[in-house]
Formats: C-alpha cells, sequence, structure tokens
C-alpha cells in the first residue's frame, strides 16, 4: 500500500493512475459486497417498478467523527432515511467524495468501512461513485455527496404532505437533539458527548415494519434532521395549511440534552437528529404505531406528541407543563452550523 | 469524609490579559482567590490547575486580535505565577471542559477525590462545561461565586444559575472554606439525572 502514500495527494483526483490506484484499492476494498459499480460513465440497473422515490444530500460535519459512527455513517443513513421517509424501500446509492490534499489515508479507510456497514445495515448498494482532490484549505478534511434512489411497489403508498388531515395524530421515534448536542460537544469539548450519544442510525427497517402493520393510516413521515421539530412542523403547517398542537411534556428529550440545551442557548425543539422521524398518522392507529416503533431499537423513546389541527392560522402551538401555549416560530437566526 | 481537590480554569498569562475588561475581572478575583489557594494547600487538600493549551491546527480556537493564544511552551500559556506553587499539579487540556481528552479524571481518582471546588474562568464555558462534565463523572462539584470570572457579569451570572439548577453547589469562598476546614458536609441538593 505504500506506493498510495498515507495520505490524500492531489495526484489522487486527477483520474490517472494514482485515481485508478485509489479506487480500486482503497474506495471499492473497503466498500466490500456493498458495491455494485460497473467502473464506467454510468451505471445501468434494471429493476420493475411504477415509481421510484430520489434524493440527494451532501454532509459537511465537523468533526467528521463521532461515538459510534462518523461522516461516512451520516452519509448513508441520511439519504436511506430521506427515501424511506417517503414510503420508498432504499435500493442504491451514489457516493462522491470530495477530499483534501493531505487527509489521512487511514481516515478515509476507517469512513469507508462505516459506510460499507451502514450500507449492509440498510440493505442498499453503492451503485456509482465520484472522487475529486482540492488542495489543502479548500475544503476541511472531507465532505460527501450521496445520491438515492429507491422503489415503490404498485400498492406502496406515497407518503407527502397533501395526505395528512386535521385530526391526525404526531408521532416521533426517538429523543430529540441528541445528535446535535453529540457533535457540538465533542467539536468544543463541552463534557456532554459520553452521556448523549448521536441517534445516527439507518430507519428504513423501523419505517417498513410500522408501513407494513399501519399501511394508509400512515399519512405522512419526515425526517427530522437540520432545522429540527420545530422547523419540520412549521414546514408542515404551512404547506399544509392547517396548525399543529404539541404538548412539551410528551416530548422525548434527554435530560442531560435540556442541560446542554440550557447552557449552550439552544432550543432542542430547533435542534438536528439524524434517526428520528415525524409520523403523522390517524389518531385511531397512534396508540399502535408507537408500540410497534418501541419494539424496535431505534424507535424505543417514541411518542405521540401532538395533533393536526384544523385552522385558518396555520400556526405551531407547543402547551406547556402549566397549560400555557407559546408559538412555535419558524427558526430564527443562524443555525448551528455543520451537524450534518 | 469529603476528599476534595481545587481546580483552576484558564489561570493563564494570555487568557488573563485578553482585554481591559478581563483584566479587571481577574484583578478583582485575584485577592481572595489567592488567599483560599493558600489555605487549601496548608490543609493538603491538591490544588490542579487546567491549562488549555490550543493546537496550531485547531480551527476551532478563538483568536485574540488576530493570533492563536495559550500555544505550547509561549510564556502567555503558563499558569500565573500569582496562582501556582511548586506542589500543585498541572493538567493540560486542549477543548473546554477539563475532562475531555486529559488525565484529569485519572489524577483525580489517583487522590482519591470525591469532590472538586472549580474556580477560574470563564465562568460560562470552561467552569460551566467542567462543572456538568464532572457531575456527570461522579463528583460532587461545588463552585464559588467569587472564585469565578467573566468578562461580562451578565454571563457569569447566568452560568452560576444554570450551575445551581444542575449539577453544583454555589456558594462564596469564604463559606466554602468555613465547610472545608470544619468538616462540614455541603448540601448537594442537585436534580438527579433520571
Amino acid at each position: 500500500m505504500n506506493y498510495l502514500s498515507d495520505r490524500i495527494v492531489l495526484d489522487h483526483g486527477t483520474g490517472g493512475k494514482l485515481s485508478g490506484d485509489l479506487i480500486r484499492d482503497v474506495i471499492v476494498r473497503c466498500l466490500g459486497e456493498t458495491h455494485r459499480g460497473q467502473m464506467e460513465d454510468s451505471t445501468v440497473l434494471e429493476w420493475k417498478a411504477d415509481r421510484i422515490a430520489i434524493t440527494t444530500d451532501s454532509f459537511v460535519l465537523d468533526p467528521i467523527f463521532f461515538h459510534g459512527g462518523n461522516i461516512g455513517k451520516l452519509a448513508v443513513c441520511g439519504t436511506v432515511n430521506d427515501l424511506a421517509v417517503s414510503g420508498a424501500k432504499p435500493l442504491y446509492l451514489t457516493l462522491a467524495f470530495v477530499l483534501e490534499e493531505g487527509f489521512p489515508l487511514s481516515d478515509f479507510e476507517q469512513i469507508l468501512h462505516s459506510i460499507r456497514d451502514a450500507a449492509l445495515e440498510a440493505e442498499v448498494y453503492i451503485v456509482a461513485g465520484d472522487t475529486k482532490v482540492v488542495k489543502r484549505g479548500e475544503v476541511d478534511k472531507i465532505f460527501i455527496n450521496t445520491s438515492g434512489i429507491g422503489i415503490f411497489q404498485p400498492n406502496d403508498i406515497h407518503l407527502s404532505i397533501s395526505s395528512i388531515r386535521p385530526g391526525d395524530d404526531v408521532i416521533i421515534s426517538g429523543q430529540l437533539g441528541n445528535h446535535s448536542i453529540h457533535i457540538l460537544s465533542i467539536r468544543e469539548g463541552l463534557g456532554f458527548e459520553r452521556r448523549i450519544q448521536s441517534d445516527c442510525a439507518p430507519l428504513n427497517d423501523m419505517i417498513a415494519g410500522v408501513l407494513k402493520e399501519f399501511g394508509n393510516r400512515i399519512h405522512c413521515m419526515r425526517d427530522i434532521t437540520r432545522g429540527g421539530l420545530g422547523t419540520l412542523l412549521n414546514e408542515i403547517s404551512q404547506l399544509g395549511g392547517f396548525g399543529v398542537r404539541i404538548e412539551q411534556v410528551r416530548l422525548p428529550i434527554l435530560h442531560e440534552t435540556v442541560m446542554a440545551a440550557d447552557m449552550l442557548g439552544v432550543n432542542p425543539l430547533y435542534l438536528a437528529n439524524e434517526g428520528n422521524v415525524c409520523i403523522f398518522a390517524s389518531s385511531g392507529a397512534s396508540k399502535g404505531i408507537v408500540e410497534t416503533l418501541r419494539r424496535h431499537r431505534y424507535g424505543e423513546h417514541a411518542s405521540v406528541i401532538g395533533k393536526v389541527l384544523e385552522c385558518d392560522d396555520c400556526h405551531v402551538v407547543m402547551c406547556g407543563e402549566g397549560g400555557e401555549e407559546k408559538i412555535v416560530q419558524l427558526l430564527q437566526g443562524a443555525e448551528l452550523p455543520r451537524l450534518c | 469524609m469529603a476528599r476534595y481537590a481545587i481546580l483552576t480554569n484558564d489561570l493563564q498569562y494570555d487568557l488573563i490579559n485578553k482585554n481591559e475588561e478581563r483584566r479587571k475581572q481577574v484583578e478583582r478575583f485575584a485577592p481572595s482567590m489567592i488567599r483560599f489557594l493558600k489555605k487549601m494547600r496548608e490543609m493538603n487538600i491538591p490544588i490542579v490547575h487546567l491549562q488549555l493549551i490550543y493546537d496550531e491546527d485547531d480551527n476551532h480556537a478563538e483568536l485574540h486580535n488576530g493570533v492563536l493564544p495559550v500555544l505550547r511552551g509561549t510564556k502567555g500559556a503558563m499558569i500565573a505565577q500569582d496562582y501556582l506553587d511548586d506542589r500543585d499539579i498541572i493538567v493540560e487540556k486542549n477543548k473546554d471542559s477539563g475532562f475531555f481528552e486529559t488525565k484529569l479524571d485519572e489524577r483525580l481518582k489517583v487522590l482519591g477525590v470525591d469532590t472538586i471546588v472549580i474556580t477560574g474562568m470563564q465562568t460560562q464555558i470552561c467552569v460551566q462545561t467542567t462543572a456538568a462534565d464532572a457531575y456527570f463523572r461522579g463528583y460532587h462539584v461545588i463552585v464559588p461565586s467569587d472564585g469565578v470570572v467573566s468578562t461580562r457579569d451578565s454571563d457569569k451570572q447566568r452560568a452560576l444559575d444554570w450551575l445551581a439548577s444542575y449539577c453544583a453547589v454555589v456558594s462564596d469562598l469564604d463559606s466554602i472554606e468555613r465547610k472545608i476546614v470544619d468538616g462540614t458536609q455541603f448540601q448537594f441538593n442537585v436534580v438527579p439525572i433520571p
């Protein structure tokens, strides 16, 4: 392996011999059985489906490693989850890297192994990729883009905001804010990183399970990522033309996350998650949905947190512990940077 | 019987002299703090100075007038002589919490410490994060309101309120000293983690 050197150099991105060596001897080798690329200008895939879902996302996480994962795992889970919440079965991912000159090859391999592990868990294949190398300082270590394709079977429901109805219950599958606080704590050394772990995980298995059991009683799902639950509910409310009321006491938030958020002056409602979905479903089904979610290892903190309301002003309202109500605004000001 | 240690945060020349406001706040805190440290040494209570050292490639480090402070080996990174004694322990850290990827926990455990008094600056950053980290690691935490420094008083008060709410006994240096000398137990009336 010495001919590759132990760090990324500009020649790894030129398309010449070193590029080929990097792709063949590092990337393809580390991705193992999850790699289904054809090493041509494009990959041709055959499948039978009436409809497909396509999504893309870029990942600029800082720091790139966290407890239980890294930017590679995040790049797989983020895209898999975006596909899964539409009701599609994720199948294929593309994988593009922008690497900084000097980036340690051992770190790159560790990230690739995480990509492989996450892809194996999510049962998706890497079918195409790209690697660019830029001069030192032009990116910070490594940026990743993944695009994903998922398929719908003929009877699969396409989950969408337009299907949400007043009276639907609002359910979330996990605790709010843990990913953000974990990453911030590692970045700054805040002391919370051992107590609060990132929730980064591929949720497609959990989502498929709940869809199989509750089918068309689930109307919409959204991945609670950047901007957090507060932003998501405002988007839903404005696009769907209804109100949402949530109960503060029902929000699953770890005590340590409350501490950290209070210290940092941030609201957990606006913190990014990477393994948490928000489900809008018929109220008669919500108890069963929560029970099903809680049986899955990524859904053990699932909870009904509120309700969709018929109203004209499209507000998201949070009812506090003492019964007081306050409007959950759209996120104001700068978002915490580079958490995903 | 509690086994105490006193932690100081960032009492280093570069950080004390960051600007005029900071210098004035430190001047105000110094006499009682130095006296407190002297008394603790007389009682053979270990003093641990947390020394912030920035890595040259740390892109999160705060620059002072465009210059990276507290670089290893520089005068500015040294613990200010007024607070230092030959018997004191210095633990290097690179981030806010004194426990983050340092030997602090290990050193305190070797000393048998179960209760720590966290002092120094700034209250809303290093003191607060070190206190949270200590609490999560099972230490009893005490923070003297006049043994900590922030450039802005409002930041200090907000941090002290947070500490008292979540993880520490907040008192003043004289009261803390009296209790330690007398062997009186502190009442750690903090919210337990569920």
